[in-house]
């Protein structure tokens, strides 16, 4: 069965004809097209599909797409402004938060949640923050500085 | 042969990665995302028993389903594949014998998910179940029906060698011990998923693979072999990568599934896999036990080693003679040893293939033999670090495995992390719960032979300049997350002296860019980066020839920097211009680096096996693990690691400390949580929850110390920088843990159940 | 898109109608944040023919003191939300404690107090695909007629590993259930049965809508809990203890556990109330504890590991618990 799907995706009002089992996820990857967003379990055991509804992170692979009617999503794609990166998205970038990049787009959104509700956090704040998002590559080391210089360039 | 030395500020600048922009943003399309438009749905239906005859398989009603377009049994592909090519014993869809719980043996491509789920149910499959065997010991005692008519005794490959006198060794030696150790299989895990997009042209018979791979060219050669396609009429892409540390270094099942069922179907099929089924295809770290015997004098010297390794290898052999041999292999090129004893066997069982995983073959091995070493040196009252330095090589030198030591930087990795870690202070003076421990360890710089031997040179790098002025590098080379495409760039900067900008890099596309080995045993860097260095050296020949018509100047004097040719009496020209001079007459310039390792770096032919851990160089780890435990659950806590590695030089320390620290912890992961689990073959842990794969929260602070020995034979003097330090984690955990609550692990991971019998065994409760 | 059961999606805006969707359909199943439910019906663990999400219903997610000191939980706050709430911070940090070791901290955006409570039970042999099942001859819990874990048995041993529970069970908190027949209240324990395949004391079209905690004040009140990851993983074994206090005497001591048995489990600790605590105190309620627990091969954890654990957090919980209670000054 489908039903209509009202929603803002990345601060544009959409509506969709979804069909009721159709995870986030998939809404997100196939009718919006927005590939940023990642697959990489078998739900809710990576933390590579996060992304921010109204502001909080959500797991987009354990939400069925009608679960967020009526709110504001957010992906990976939304971040960037007037085609350059988001203060996270450059922090990832030059303190190299990212090596294959699987992980990037769900860490990211993570941490984009973290400093919009605490944008000094400490280092131990950031580690319970993204506790839920596994990296493979990383060690998670230059993710936990990305994320304190993406906050450093905010205080400024 | 001395290395380059830099001078144009591209090589040892923290340099983020030349396609970071794109996976910041979402822009990186992976195999998954990559559009195909009214792609069939490609779907696999695994064996549910562990070991059985096929006796037949129906697929009449599921072919009568509407919306199924094609549907692939054993029968559709008659030749196997296989890593070596005397152990091709692989089947992309099961043929007479299913040998795993999980192995394909059909497969459906239909016009969505559900529809092909359908059809997978309405297959039927009769099996005659045999005997299974789930424990190597098992599998290869007499009686044991054979799990492959090639090896009736189910041991792939057993090897034997022995170098000096290890009986003369233990009886010189003043201590000597033999320990046991038992090492689970892990996975590799990569966070994305197994997954190919096959298209299939049906006018022109022709197959483009889009595959989530480290080797695009095997995977290229492997279709075409299996498919009995001309492999002109192949294309292999490997888009972004999302991580493989050994995971995809071969054809997998599922890449040729796919492509299988696209020529079937005359249709695109995308075959995306679940995470349980990039569970299933393994291929990581088998399951290990080591019997290992040292002898050591008073001082603290090595006097013999004798290592007795059994491995659960699974179904098939996938790349299981070279994990054993590098069993061996790598007991040698660290230390100064003697006398060096191995046997090893390779075992098949009824589990999924294991193969290689980051450090492959060496980190087992590597782990027993640290640990027994720090437990030696306990009982002779000596220090960790002191019996290291009793034991050093002095390089250059050749060890007895005819492996060239030519840069060796291990004296100063343990001097860096001793200084560090506050060792001569802290150590033995901890507080009650808390220890400090020491491991090292070391890896190759790229196997020097080839799994396909052909003749062609071991790394190709071809540069394209047209009008543009714009440098497009092409190379086989497949970029995993680990920045080689970043690395060619910058070498390609360095020599001509240009900005990244400037440079586009294509890489690993069959169609395009020239065949590359693929990345595994840490090649890319050392072969790719010395080919890359070749490539540009030609072009700014070409170049600065063209310059020195115009300006009536020797080529000799011409320095290339800044995006100019310079003169030493001030004159210049801009690279543009220099760019349209050469192309006058020629039109678009292409040039060809290669890179060949030297026969006399690929072992020796007297010596069977030595091929494997023969390499142009080798990097050295050293590092200090602080971890604590918790007496009450038996947690373990890794508090902080100090690692100095011997990487000969960073083309880019940013990389490399990344590099270094996802080495660390990933050791760190086998060391604490990581564990497969199976009941009765039926895999328990294909999930990442019950694959514990370490959390932030579960992760230490790595700080990292790059230690430049500057390899003759490395690009800028540039060796490995991603597996060596891997292994040494679990020794130095080990011994942190003993000085903490005095008792010595024998069996990784050491998790809270493990550690709490080891404390119940300690207090005699 | 992924493969799912197929349902219809259905979103009340009150209880009323909510309860009036699962009456009409018997294979209706309710829903908030979805983190437990949707990882399992992507493994077709669950059929349902409708799924009701509750977080749109009216003030499903409020929480509010109460005029006699307690607290009224609506079974839809987020966990997140429980976690940030300064009463509960203040009065109830047994509550806080337990939340915070819930999963991951996305998933307690998401995740519900309710739905932590009614989550599923869990066992190698259930939460596992399709396929897997399928090759094993599927399950008592769901689809089949064996239980892999105690063979021969008629009854399904998975294993209830939600956090909430005993913390609140040691609070003597109480639950508001509203159904068909109206609205009833009953005491968080009795909401739980110890049965793997049914572990929920509700009946047909009853939705649990709140919780509501007692004033706690002269109670000391902490949770532990085992797992090997510091985040994500279910508990290996928990507990929570709540403990009163004067001097020497222990008043009253009330212990429950999760991770062991079909339900979390109140243990009857009535043999320590108003006895005074020595040494032995915290071995003697550990070994009661453990007494109650049941540990069967529901995980890959070993069973024997697990009964070592619960025994040594449970000592370590109330010594902690009693040490904390000498500095409780009662109001």
């Amino acid at each position: 069965m489908k039903t209509i799907l009202s929603l803002t995706l990345n601060r544009r009002v959409r509506d969709d004809l979804v069909p009721d089992n159709m995870l986030l996820v998939d809404y997100l990857r196939e009718v919006a097209g927005l590939t940023g967003t990642k697959k990489g379990c078998d739900g809710g055991e990576c933390g590579a599909c996060t992304v921010l509804v109204d502001n909080r992170p959500r797991l987009a692979c354990v939400t069925l797409a009608h679960q967020v009617a009526g709110r504001h999503v957010e992906t990976i794609e939304g971040l960037a402004n007037n085609g350059g990166m988001s203060r996270l998205q450059k922090a990832f970038h030059e303190k190299l938060g990212t090596q294959c990049g699987f992980c990037t787009p769900g860490m990211i959104m993570a941490a984009e949640a973290l400093l919009r509700s605490n944008p000094d956090p400490s280092r131990e704040e950031i580690k319970a923050a993204l506790a839920g998002n596994l990296c493979r590559c990383t060690g998670y080391v230059k993710i936990i500085e990305s994320v304190e210089d993406a906050s450093r360039e905010l205080a400024q | 042969m001395t290395a380059h030395v830099p001078k144009n500020g591209k090589i040892g600048i923290p340099t983020p990665l030349i396609d970071g922009i794109e996976k910041v943003t979402g822009k990186a399309k992976y195999v998954a995302d990559l559009p195909a438009a009214g792609a069939l749905v490609g779907r696999i239906l695994r064996s549910p028993v562990a070991h059985g005859r096929i006796i037949s398989i129906d697929v009449a009603a599921a072919a009568a389903l509407d919306g199924v377009i094609a549907i692939a049994t054993g029968e559709d592909c008659p030749v196997p594949s296989g890593v070596l090519p005397i152990c091709e014993d692989e089947y992309p869809l099961a043929r007479e014998k299913v040998r795993y719980r999980g192995e394909p043996v059909a497969a459906v491509a239909a016009i969505d998910e559900e529809t092909a789920e359908r059809a997978l149910r309405l297959i039927h499959i009769e099996y005659e179940i045999l005997p299974a065997y789930f424990d190597a010991r098992k599998a290869m005692m007499p009686g044991a029906v054979a799990i492959h008519d090639y090896k009736p005794n189910n041991v792939l490959r057993e090897c034997h060698s022995e170098f000096g006198d290890t009986a003369a060794g233990f009886s010189r030696a003043d201590l000597v011990r033999e320990k046991t150790f038992r090492f689970a299989e892990i996975h590799h895990a990569q966070i994305e998923p197994n997954v190919t997009l096959a298209e299939y042209d049906a006018v022109r018979d022709a197959l483009t693979l889009y595959a989530a791979t480290q080797t695009p060219y095997y995977l290229h050669l492997a279709v075409a072999q299996c498919l009995q396609i001309d492999t002109s009429r192949v294309r292999v892409v490997k888009p972004f990568l999302g991580g493989g540390f050994g995971a995809r270094t071969e054809a997998l099942p599922h890449d040729l599934i796919a492509a299988l069922l696209a020529r079937k179907a005359k249709h695109s099929v995308r075959l995306c896999q679940t995470r349980e089924e990039t569970f299933i295809s393994h291929r990581g770290r088998p399951e290990t036990e080591i019997t290992l015997k040292l002898g050591m004098t008073r001082e603290g010297k090595l006097t013999a080693c004798h290592a007795e390794v059994i491995m659960r290898g699974g179904a098939y052999a996938s790349y299981g003679i070279i994990t054993i041999l590098y069993t061996g292999a790598l007991l040698h090129g660290i230390y100064h040893i003697p006398a060096i004893k191995h046997d090893g066997w390779r075992v098949f069982t009824n589990t999924a293939p294991s193969g290689p995983q980051r450090g492959h073959g060496t980190v087992d091995p590597r782990a027993a033999f640290e640990a027994l070493m720090n437990e030696m040196a306990a009982e002779l009252r000596l220090d960790e670090f002191e019996v290291r330095r009793a034991n050093l090589l002095s390089a250059p030198c050749t060890t007895m495995y005819a492996q060239k030591v030519l840069s060796y930087g291990l004296p100063e990795c343990l001097d860096k992390v001793m200084k560090a870690s506050g060792w001569a202070e802290r150590r033995g003076r901890m507080p009650k719960g808390r220890g400090l421990g020491l491991g090292c360890s070391h890896f190759v710089s790229g196997t020097s032979t080839p799994k396909h031997w052909t003749g062609e040179p071991h790394a190709t790098v071809n540069l394209k300049l047209d009008f543009d002025g714009g440098i497009t590098i092409l190379t086989g080379a497949a970029d995993c997350g680990q920045g080689s495409n970043t690395m060619v760039a910058q070498v390609v900067g360095e020599v001509l002296g240009i900005e990244e900008k400037r440079m586009r890099v294509v890489s690993a596309d069959s169609a395009l860019t020239p065949k590359d080995n693929g990345s595994y045993s840490s090649r890319v860097t050392f072969m790719v980066g010395n080919a890359a260095l070749q490539a540009a050296q030609l072009l700014k020949k070409m170049l600065v020839e063209a310059a020195a018509k115009k300006l009536e100047a020797p080529v000799e004097e011409f320095e290339l920097s800044h995006e100019c040719l310079w003169l030493p009496d001030g004159r210049s020209m801009p690279f543009n211009e220099a760019v349209q001079l050469a192309l006058v007459d020629t039109g678009t310039i292409t040039v060809r680096g290669t890179f060949t390792c030297p026969p006399e770096f690929r072992g020796d032919k007297n010596i069977r096996g030595s091929a494997i851990g023969a390499s142009m160089g080798f990097s050295y780890a050293a590092q200090v693990v602080e971890a604590s435990v918790d007496e009450i659950t038996g947690k373990v806590t890794p508090h902080k690691v100090w690692v100095a590695v011997d990487v000969g030089r960073a083309l880019n320390p940013l990389a490399v400390e990344g590099q270094i620290q996802g080495g660390v912890w990933m050791g760190m992961g086998q060391a604490m949580t990581e564990e497969t689990a199976y009941d009765e073959g039926r895999m328990l842990h294909a999930n990442l929850l019950e694959y514990r794969v370490p959390t932030m929260l579960d992760s230490p602070d790595i700080e990292v110390f790059i230690v430049e020995s500057i390899d003759p034979n490395g690009p800028f003097g540039a060796k490995e920088a991603s597996e060596c330090m891997l292994a040494g984690f679990l020794p130095a955990l080990m011994s942190a843990v003993h000085e903490a609550v005095g008792v010595r692990p024998d069996e990784l991971p050491l998790t809270p159940d493990r550690l709490v019998q080891l404390l119940a065994a300690r207090t005699g409760a | 898109m992924e493969l799912m059961p197929s349902f219809r999606f259905h979103r009340p805006t009150s209880l009323a109608e909510a309860v009036g969707a699962l009456t009409l359909d018997p294979h209706a199943r309710l829903m908030a944040g979805g983190t437990d439910l949707l990882p399992n019906l992507r493994r077709f663990l669950a059929r349902p023919g409708l799924l009701v999400d509750l977080t749109a219903v009216e003030g499903f997610g409020s929480i509010q003191k109460m005029a006699d000191g307690g607290m009224r939980i609506g079974a839809g706050l987020t966990l997140d939300a429980l976690i940030e709430n300064d009463y509960v911070a203040a009065d109830w940090p047994v509550l806080r404690e337990a939340a915070l070791t819930v999963a991951g901290p996305t998933h307690r955006v998401a995740a519900t107090v309710g739905g932590n409570l009614c989550q599923d039970t869990r066992c190698m042999f259930f939460n596992q695909s399709e396929w897997w099942r399928a090759s094993n001859g599927y399950c008592l819990k769901h689809d089949g007629d064996r239980c892999h874990v105690v063979v021969k048995s008629d009854r399904c041993f998975a294993t209830y590993r939600g956090d909430l529970a005993p913390a609140l069970m040691v609070l003597d908190a109480e639950a508001e259930v509203i159904g068909p027949e109206g609205v009833r209240r009953l005491k968080v324990a009795e909401l739980f049965c110890d049965s793997g395949a049914n572990h929920l004391n509700l009946h047909a079209g009853e939705i649990l809508v709140a919780v509501i905690v007692p004033a706690a004040e002269g109670w000391c009140a902490g949770y532990d809990k085992v797992r090997v990851r510091a985040a994500i993983d279910f508990p290996i074994a928990g507990v929570a203890a709540a403990i009163c206090r004067r001097g020497s005497r222990l008043c009253a001591l009330r212990v429950a556990i999760t991770g062991c048995n079909s339900a979390p489990v109140q243990i009857s600790t009535a043999e320590f109330d108003k006895t005074d605590w020595d040494t032995a105190t915290a071995e003697a309620v550990a070994t009661a504890v453990r007494k109650s627990a049941e540990f069967r091969r529901t995980s890959n954890v070993s069973a024997k590991y697990r009964r070592h654990v619960l025994h040594a957090i449970t000592v370590r919980l109330v010594e902690r618990l009693w040490m904390q209670g000498s500095s409780l000054t009662v109001r």
